[in-house]
């Protein structure tokens, strides 16, 4: 045990150098930034809507107008006596996100029922999502318009009915069910609510298992071109010990790379949704989510561990498998990409598709492929299924044990320096 | 060490084929032989590495395929052209290779004070392997292969590469290790070199070990000025 410790210590400290270190601090910082960058232009864009109105009518009813705009927050920015052409010209100059020309006749035209027209110039200046981000604002408002007038106008031709009632005659209420839990919540604030707890799981195992496997088969394929390989079989240590401290290194590695990468993702995605995605969930969703049986538990969270850690563990079992055909740090970048095609195959189908909706036959090659079961282990907790998710930790596990078997017995023999792949021709 | 007809093929082509020599306690017997002529197979078969297609090979009475593990104990090899960890200091790499042969604490600083004796690397050990020359690292893999004192050193190509300096000064200390009991199997490509190293010579050309004697008689059997010589007769 002693000397397995003193080869795990040598690998911590081959694997954690400086090289390694600086990527993942790169990543964090990179992910920080990017958060603070675009949270703080987001806030800094919603709190200033400037938008620009011509109005041509000068009437109560363009008065109203501008009111609800300015009730929504815009920064409202007032044109007289301007030709449209020559207002659109001022608002770019005066960098306005959008123009609004109320017509001539709007507020009579209103008052008459005569269908009336405000238009709308969005100025574009770039095409990112913050770029056009003032439409849907602007929509808003222009909705709340409409409503403004129309409620007036009913109130006055109806006296005797309630205007609420009389516009929405058919009212709808949701009830999602969950098994056998309901809750009176609609499917999509559960479903953003479900996404919210779940999607940096996939995101980060990738990440993982794809760095770690690299970083094993790096370290054999090193040992390899360095001949330090040679040297270590060579003295009294047993071969399960350097398969085992290669394995467990890697591990630990893998695991503090996991935490770096949650903890960048989580500061990034709440930089740039101001924390609803990470937490910050409206508490009536939650409670409805608690009452569907969709929050996870202590217990649920250690199956998932359980189930996120065997997948890193067959990950590398496999690489070590892989790393004895590397014969140099070169060709080790090749030899890895089985084993990333068996894990992008699961990520993509259990990103996108519904998997017990396959043919039993792609859902058995899903199943076959031990890197779907850590994917789908979140998704089948918080719909309590249970069953499949202990299925898969035995599957992974036994995996493992058959992988890792295989790795001892490699590098118990001889194939370990002999072994290579081969693409010529045998004469 | 006993080493009867031992042979290793890889796929179609004899490495090794069917070579028998012995060693005796104390003895520096070199393989020498041009690049290619199956001294590092023979090597890593008796560092029990590789495993001989057939034959046999024993050291100090232990069978290298049927004990491996005792076998370790009783030797180290020095691979050709071998690395150390690159992050690892001189220092730690020293530690971390007497850690894996030391029974205790104690052991494990002997190795360590006599390996840094050997190396003369002094205040460099605390530096990153990877800032050492060639012939430094060479020297931190030469202490650390006798730290132990081994019963037998296997050393592959011990002086390849090095500066005349450097290479004499392993050779001094391989010769005065063998003088203190310590038995030592090297191979080499420079025949000259091992002519002053070696008690005996075995000349091994295309995976057959061809003659083995000391360079003395070898010399007079060919009649030749030196091992160079003495390879060229043999092989014509």
């Amino acid at each position: 045990m002693k000397k397995f410790f003193i080869l795990l210590k040598k690998e911590m400290k081959e694997l954690l150098t400086p090289q390694m270190l600086a990527p993942l601090l790169i990543v964090i910082l990179v992910f920080v930034f990017i958060g603070k960058v675009v949270g703080k232009e987001q806030a800094k864009m919603i709190s200033s809507n400037n938008i620009a109105v011509l109005d041509q009518d000068n009437s109560t009813e363009s008065a109203q107008v501008m009111d609800i705009f300015k009730q929504q927050k815009f920064n409202i920015t007032q044109y007289q006596n301007k030709t449209p052409d020559e207002a659109v010209t001022l608002a770019k100059n005066e960098n306005q996100k959008a123009l609004i020309v109320i017509p001539a006749g709007f507020g009579s035209g209103v008052q008459n029922l005569e269908p009336q027209k405000l238009q709308v110039y969005t100025i574009m200046k770039n095409f990112s999502l913050s770029g056009i981000r003032i439409s849907a604002p602007i929509q808003t408002a222009l909705a709340l318009v409409n409503e403004s007038f129309s409620n007036d106008i009913l109130a006055k031709k109806v006296t005797d009915a309630n205007l609420a009632e009389l516009k929405n005659p058919v009212a709808s209420a949701d009830t999602v069910v969950v098994g056998d839990h309901e809750a009176n919540v609609s499917p999509a604030a559960i479903s953003g609510f479900i996404s919210s707890q779940t999607t940096f799981i996939p995101i980060v195992l990738f990440l993982v298992i794809v760095f770690a496997s690299q970083l094993i088969v790096t370290s054999i394929a090193t040992e390899k071109e360095n001949k330090t390989l040679e040297t270590l079989l060579s003295v009294p240590v047993s071969r399960n010990a350097i398969v085992s401290a290669k394995l467990i290194g890697a591990g630990l590695i893998a695991l503090l790379t996991s935490a770096v990468y949650l903890f960048g993702m989580r500061y990034y995605v709440n930089g740039i949704t101001g924390g609803a995605m990470t937490g910050g969930a409206d508490t009536a969703i939650k409670s409805a989510a608690a009452q569907l049986g969709l929050v996870l538990s202590t217990t649920d969270y250690i199956l998932l561990g359980i189930s996120l850690f065997l997948g890193i563990l067959v990950a590398l079992s496999i690489a070590l498998i892989l790393g004895a055909f590397a014969e140099d740090v070169k060709s080790a970048q090749g030899i890895i990409s089985p084993l990333m095609i068996m894990i992008l195959v699961p990520y993509f189908l259990t990103m996108f598709l519904d998997i017990s909706t396959l043919s039993p036959l792609l859902k058995w090659i899903v199943y076959i492929i031990p890197f779907s079961h850590p994917f789908l282990a979140a998704p089948n907790l918080m719909l309590g299924n249970i069953m499949p998710l202990i299925y898969g930790i035995v599957y992974m596990l036994a995996i493992f044990i058959i992988f890792v078997v295989l790795a001892s017995k490699i590098f118990a023999h001889d194939r370990i320096l002999t072994m290579r792949l081969s693409f010529k021709k045998k004469k | 060490m006993q080493v009867n007809n031992l042979t290793k093929k890889y796929g179609e082509l004899k490495a090794v084929d069917a070579i028998s020599f012995d060693v005796a306690p104390g003895e520096i017997f070199a393989l020498i032989g041009p690049n290619g002529a199956g001294k590092s197979t023979t090597l890593k078969m008796l560092s029990t590495i590789l495993r001989p297609t057939s034959g046999t090979a024993s050291i100090y009475g232990m069978d290298i395929e049927k004990n491996p593990e005792k076998v370790r104990k009783l030797i180290s090899y020095l691979p050709e052209e071998a690395g150390a960890y690159k992050n690892l200091s001189g220092r730690e790499y020293l530690e971390f290779m007497a850690g894996l042969y030391a029974e205790n604490s104690n052991d494990a600083k002997q190795y360590l004070e006599f390996a840094e004796n050997i190396t003369e690397l002094k205040g460099r050990l605390k530096d990153k392997v990877k800032s050492y020359s060639k012939g430094m690292a060479r020297k931190l893999l030469l202490a650390r292969t006798v730290m132990t004192k081994p019963k037998l050193a296997i050393l592959d190509e011990p002086t390849s590469g090095l500066d005349v300096v450097n290479a004499l000064e392993i050779r001094t200390t391989v010769r005065h290790l063998a003088k203190e009991g310590m038995t030592v199997l090297l191979s080499s490509h420079n025949m000259l070199e091992i002519e002053f190293l070696s008690d005996r010579v075995g000349i091994i050309y295309g995976g057959k070990l061809l003659q083995i004697g000391t360079a003395n008689e070898l010399k007079k059997k060919y009649n030749a000025k030196n091992l160079e010589e003495v390879f060229i007769n043999i092989i014509k």
